[in-house]
């Protein structure tokens, strides 16, 4: 577990750089608007809206061209922003903002939901492949081995192809509480998704595991158990699996970095079922390239925000606690 | 539905392989200038970019709209269809209805592309391959000729097509399908006919293949034997990229002539642009919000019929669409045979709805509407919208999610009372241009994809198959119609426009079944 | 061990990999929902004939036949045909290669001529403002989502500016190059060139931020080894270290890293083919998708899966070539 040597470490990293300050700073406000993303929307993000020519608003402080048809032609016209909208609306004329807040609510959901399926996952498997070696861990790894032979992304769609894409509808407790009026009774949650990054992570998590159990199997403590009679499984569960989760805290930092893009791209291609999504929106906002800028542009500078932050907080750790992991990492994941 | 609502080229990229344009654009156009040994003299070359271009060379093999623009100037139709979808000679110089069938009278200059003379049993075969899998193919075309049993080649000029049905009917069928293919030439040949070059295409038509790279594009060279009058273009390129904004941007730099499947985004940018402008024309395909009535709460007409009350179409059309749509009364689009002029859109009335939802019992109601993404014009948007203004009834709420068309299309062929995703939009294009293939499919019993169950209706429907008389019969379609506009089987929401871009100096005007001939381009 | 035998070694694993790949496929089509007939035929066909196109495809066999028969197949390189086109997959698996091929190329030198000099730059004057620029520009390319990198070059150099396309390849690099060779004429080539220069710096930012940083960390590590600080005390100019002697122990790992990240890449040309409707192996791996299409789905990826096994297997030699006591392991 984490000892006093590991924790000090971590501190005086910490105070010595301005980075992970930075990244705990942005992750900290993002987890913040996710979480109270009912309070703070300043609309229903799925309300859409009404222009009789389809113009939507601009951010403030911007304005946007637009065309108006006059006696049957199309003239320019200057579309003013509206104080009601403040990064302006979609081509639904839903609120930018306020998507933007509940988009960063599936990002971080599906992000530490399907780490998490991939450390239950990949842990037990690396820890069991290493702890036994030999031909347990010969065969364990061959089928890891097939796992890291499809790329992330491919396996990820082929999976969202079979299963389709499903998704879970959580209660949202502020508006169950009555202090989020008008704002949507639940936040669906992509499931497919979520279980499919999950699916297609977790033998980065095995291939640490492993390695840290083939590392501490032959030490002192261990056979001095095993000859004081623990069964592997107590030796499992007591040494081997503490021992190891530095490097698993480690990885799944950055995973959860990593998972965020690999959600975004499928929701990007269309696959993740929910359009609170900032893969999602940048879709759409693709086709509105010419005269809405910021329909696409918004919610990528959410994910890079996330990502950056949840990255600079892995260095952080990586540095401090100096695991030798290799994860995927996901720029383009 | 692999059928007839693939008509549209999906707006997104994301739905089909995108492809690729043949000229050089930007710096090789430039550089083109100085020294390109393709460029001709005075050749009249257009380029024409579609969302989608063919998947196989097979005429007979498909039923989507854009792979129809492609290989009808190969394998040309039998009858030329007029934009008012009347049929005239054209490889069929005559034709008549005898009692077990129609007799088709065949032009007896008709050559194909390998030199062969194209005889009655050409003809024959075509029809019976379509129909008759053990003869040929699994035809996507099989459901579109859905009443004609037989064909049968009487002399070297003459087949007679047997059917048991109304003559009029019959008559869109045969008439709409049916490219000839050389027997021949296909009994060598593996079914469907696949292939990657020019060899795979043999028709009669005017225009012969001289290049084919699969998803990339078709080129085309008038045929010198071609029986008909001389053709105008002398070089013919059909290409594809799925992405409109690509399209639009292919027309504005030159590389292409004309592009179909323009969202409105992409409508100001051409109208902009020097030498290009859009064109426009209602289609025959509609969008719509299936409500499978074996299901609850849509069990309830008058269920259904708030959910067309809490919709405001209109709304949708100038938002989504940019206007380019026209709200549906019916299940048909206007200027379908059997087209119910007398009805009107549902127009949005939340109280109503409310009231509605109230009387149908259902009150509190919990629903999801799915739809697919790129589909059909800003599908997902439309969905989303209408979702919205469903969920802003005070006693109903419902959520919105999107789902891969495979999934939509499952729901849509698995029975009135499917549980698993009974709300859903879809499209369907009524290409034949009679009520018939956008009644029949969805409101009779045991349809493939039937979404209402009534039995009155269903039997209104059979009915009018037989009705041999075409006014009376027209007068039973638009009762029918007249009918299902009050059962509200679904959320009528618009038939779209397609929207071309097209280089200003083409003579060329769009047609409501969207079919782009090379013979109407001067 | 012998190089030979590694390599056998290697080799035999490989084809076990191939094989559990192939065997995953198969069983994700098998519990796919939905009938495999609706996706070739229209729905309104009767049941009749809809039975008949099951008993074709094999779909009525058992489930330990159709293994049997599709391995048998994929040993012979039968990779069936596509639902929806009726084509040969192999065909349309190999067509799109080149396409893929050339934008993987691109990125690929894209990240190396833009990443190796600017991690040595970085490595070398650390915790200077260039270090601090080479830094921050590789933290933001590592956590850039790459399609919305691609839109927004997009809007910026195409939309905005117009110098650039919006996507498209208009003209296959190797009908370029003959156009070339046979009629010195150049506008093909430059087409090319013009048409993959964005995405081609889509899909290789990712991979220039993750190798800049890799040559800094590699260059710092080595620079701190006696063999630097000896070679430096007999007088060889420092620029000559760095490059021959340092710059070489840090392409060890690099190129491991590429290895292991070729899945990346990979992923990374699915979404940056869609954004710019480039028409390579990812572009049809979404259409597949959408479309249920289950021998093509599998054609694709069992070759990208073949592909990624015998380069890793390639990287895996030329890593023992350079560092011979893996053979020992």
């Amino acid at each position: 577990m984490i000892s006093d040597r590991v924790a000090s470490n971590l501190k005086a990293e910490f105070r010595r750089n301005l980075l992970p300050k930075i990244g705990l700073v942005v992750l900290t406000a993002i987890l913040l608007m996710a979480l109270f993303a009912p309070v703070l929307a300043t609309h229903n993000p799925n309300t859409t809206g009404y222009f009789d020519d389809g113009t939507s608003y601009p951010p403030m402080g911007t304005t946007a061209e637009s065309y108006e048809v006059v006696d049957g032609e199309r003239q320019s016209i200057e579309v003013e922003p509206s104080s009601e909208h403040l990064l302006g609306t979609n081509n639904v004329g839903q609120d930018v903002f306020s998507r933007l807040l509940y988009g960063a609510r599936t990002s971080l959901l599906v992000g530490t939901l399907g780490t998490g399926i991939a450390v239950i996952m990949g842990v037990p498997f690396g820890l069991i492949s290493g702890y036994f070696g030999g031909r347990i861990d010969d065969a364990m790894m061959r089928v890891a081995d097939v796992m890291l032979a499809f790329p992330s992304l491919v396996l990820a769609l082929a999976l969202v192809g079979v299963f389709g894409s499903m998704t879970v509808s959580i209660p949202d407790p502020f508006v169950a509480a009555g202090l989020a009026e008008g704002m949507p009774s639940s936040t669906p949650l992509p499931g497919t998704v979520t279980l499919v990054v999950g699916l297609v992570t977790w033998v980065w998590f095995a291939r640490v595991a492993r390695g840290e159990a083939m590392a501490i199997r032959n030490e002192e403590y261990v056979t001095a158990a095993r000859s004081l009679g623990a069964s592997d499984a107590t030796i499992l569960f007591k040494h081997v699996l503490p021992n190891s989760l530095t490097p698993v805290i480690v990885l799944a930092t950055i995973q959860v970095a990593s998972v965020i893009l690999l959600e975004s791209s499928l929701s990007f291609l269309g696959f993740s079922g929910t359009t609170l999504s900032w893969g999602y929106e940048i879709q759409q906002g693709q086709e509105y390239l010419r005269q809405n800028w910021w329909i696409s542009t918004i919610p990528g500078v959410g994910i890079v925000l996330a990502v950056i932050s949840i990255n600079l907080l892995g260095d952080w750790l990586r540095d401090s606690l100096d695991p030798n992991i290799e994860g995927e990492g996901g720029g383009a994941a | 539905m692999e059928g007839a609502d693939n008509l549209n080229a999906g707006r997104r990229s994301v739905l089909k392989a995108a492809g690729i344009i043949g000229t050089t654009t930007g710096l090789g156009a430039i550089a083109g200038c100085l020294d390109d040994p393709n460029e001709g003299e005075g050749t009249e070359e257009i380029v024409i970019t579609q969302g989608e271009i063919i998947e196989n060379p097979d005429p007979n093999d498909h039923i989507t709209g854009p792979y129809f623009n492609v290989l009808d100037p190969v394998y040309e139709p039998l009858f030329n269809v007029t934009p008012e979808f009347e049929f005239e000679p054209r490889v069929v110089e005559d034709w008549e209805d005898t009692d077990d069938g129609a007799e088709l009278t065949l032009r007896d200059d008709v050559v194909f592309h390998n030199g062969d003379e194209m005889t009655a049993e050409d003809v024959a075969y075509t029809f019976n391959r379509m129909i008759d899998p053990e003869v040929g193919i699994e035809s996507d075309q099989a459901a579109g000729l859905g009443s004609i049993d037989n064909a049968e080649a009487v002399d070297d000029t003459t087949v007679l097509l047997e059917h048991e049905v109304a003559p009029s009917l019959a008559e869109y069928e045969y008439a709409n399908y049916g490219r000839v293919v050389n027997q021949a030439w296909i009994e060598e040949r593996e079914q469907p006919v696949a292939g990657d070059s020019a060899d795979a295409f043999n028709g009669t038509g005017p225009y012969e293949v001289v290049e084919y790279e699969p998803d990339v594009q078709v080129v085309l060279e008038p045929f010198d034997d071609y029986w008909g009058e001389e053709t105008t273009l002398e070089r013919v390129v059909f290409n594809a990229d799925g992405e409109s904004s690509g399209r639009a941007n292919a027309l504005e730099t030159g590389e292409s002539d004309i592009v179909d499947n323009i969202i409105p985004e992409d409508v100001p940018g051409i109208d902009d642009a020097d030498g290009v402008e859009i064109r426009e024309e209602t289609s025959l395909r509609n969008v719509f919000l299936v409500m499978k009535s074996g299901v609850e709460p849509f069990d309830s007409t008058e269920f259904r019929r708030a959910m067309n009350y809490a919709v405001d179409n209109e709304g949708i059309i100038s938002n989504a669409l940019g206007g380019y749509g026209a709200p549906m009364s019916q299940p048909i689009p206007e200027g379908v045979f059997g087209y119910n002029p007398d009805l009107d859109p549902y127009q949005q009335d939340v109280e109503q709805a409310e009231q509605l939802v109230e009387e149908s019992g259902y009150a509190g109601a919990e629903i999801t509407l799915y739809s697919p993404e790129g589909r059909y014009l800003n599908d997902a948007d439309v969905a989303q919208m209408a979702a919205d203004q469903i969920d802003q009834l005070e006693n109903v709420s419902c959520e919105f999610n999107t789902a891969p068309f495979p999934d939509i299309s499952d729901a849509n062929s698995a029975g009135y009372d499917d549980e698993e995703m009974p709300f859903f939009l879809i499209g369907w294009g009524v290409i034949t241009g009679d009520s018939d293939y956008g009644l029949a499919p969805f409101f009779t019993e045991d349809a493939a994809l039937e979404t209402l169950r009534n039995q009155e209706i269903s039997e209104m429907i059979l009915e009018s198959q037989t009705i041999e008389d075409e006014s009376e019969r027209e007068q039973q379609l638009q009762e029918i119609n007249a009918q299902l506009r009050e059962e509200a089987p679904w959320v009528f929401l618009h038939s779209q426009d397609s929207v071309y871009g097209v280089r200003e100096d083409l003579e060329w005007e769009p047609r409501t079944d969207e079919s782009i001939y090379l013979w109407e381009i001067n | 061990m012998a190089f030979g035998k590694f390599l056998l070694k290697r080799s035999l694993q490989g084809i076990l990999v191939v094989w559990g790949v192939v065997t995953v496929l198969f069983g994700l089509r098998a519990i796919t929902p939905g009938d495999p007939v609706n996706l070739i035929v229209d729905p309104a066909v009767d049941l009749e004939t809809r039975e008949r196109i099951r008993q074709e495809l094999g779909l009525d066999e058992p489930i330990y036949v159709q293994y049997g028969d599709y391995l048998g197949d994929l040993l012979v390189g039968d990779l069936g045909y596509s639902y929806q086109s009726s084509r040969p997959v192999a065909t349309m698996v190999i067509e799109r290669v080149p396409a893929t091929l050339e934008l993987a190329i691109a990125a690929t030198i894209v990240a190396l001529v833009i990443a190796i000099p600017l991690g040595v730059i970085s490595g070398t004057r650390r915790n200077e403002p260039a270090d601090y620029g080479a830094t921050s520009f590789s933290l933001v390319g590592i956590s850039t989502p790459n399609f919305w990198l691609g839109i927004m070059l997009i809007l910026l150099l195409a939309v905005e500016f117009n110098i650039f396309p919006t996507g498209r390849r208009p003209v296959a690099f190797h009908d370029a190059l003959w156009t070339f060779l046979t009629t010195f004429y150049v506008g093909d080539l430059l087409t090319w060139l013009h048409h993959i220069a964005l995405p081609a710096v889509t899909l290789g930012t990712y991979f220039t931020a993750l190798i800049t940083r890799l040559t800094r960390s590699g260059m710092l590590d080595e620079y701190g080894k006696p063999y630097v600080t000896a070679t430096e005390a007999k007088g060889i100019p420092e620029t000559l270290i760095r490059y021959k002697h340092v710059l070489r122990n840090t392409m060890i790992p690099i190129i491991t890293v590429l290895g292991l990240q070729l899945g990346t890449l990979i992923g990374g040309a699915v979404v940056t083919e869609t954004v710019f409707s480039w028409p390579g192996l990812g572009l049809r791996l979404i259409t597949a998708i959408n479309n249920l299409d289950w021998p093509l789905i599998q054609g694709i990826i069992v070759f990208v899966g073949i592909s990624y096994v015998i380069i890793n297997i390639g990287v895996d030699a030329i890593y023992a070539t350079l560092n011979p006591r893996v053979l020992d392991e």
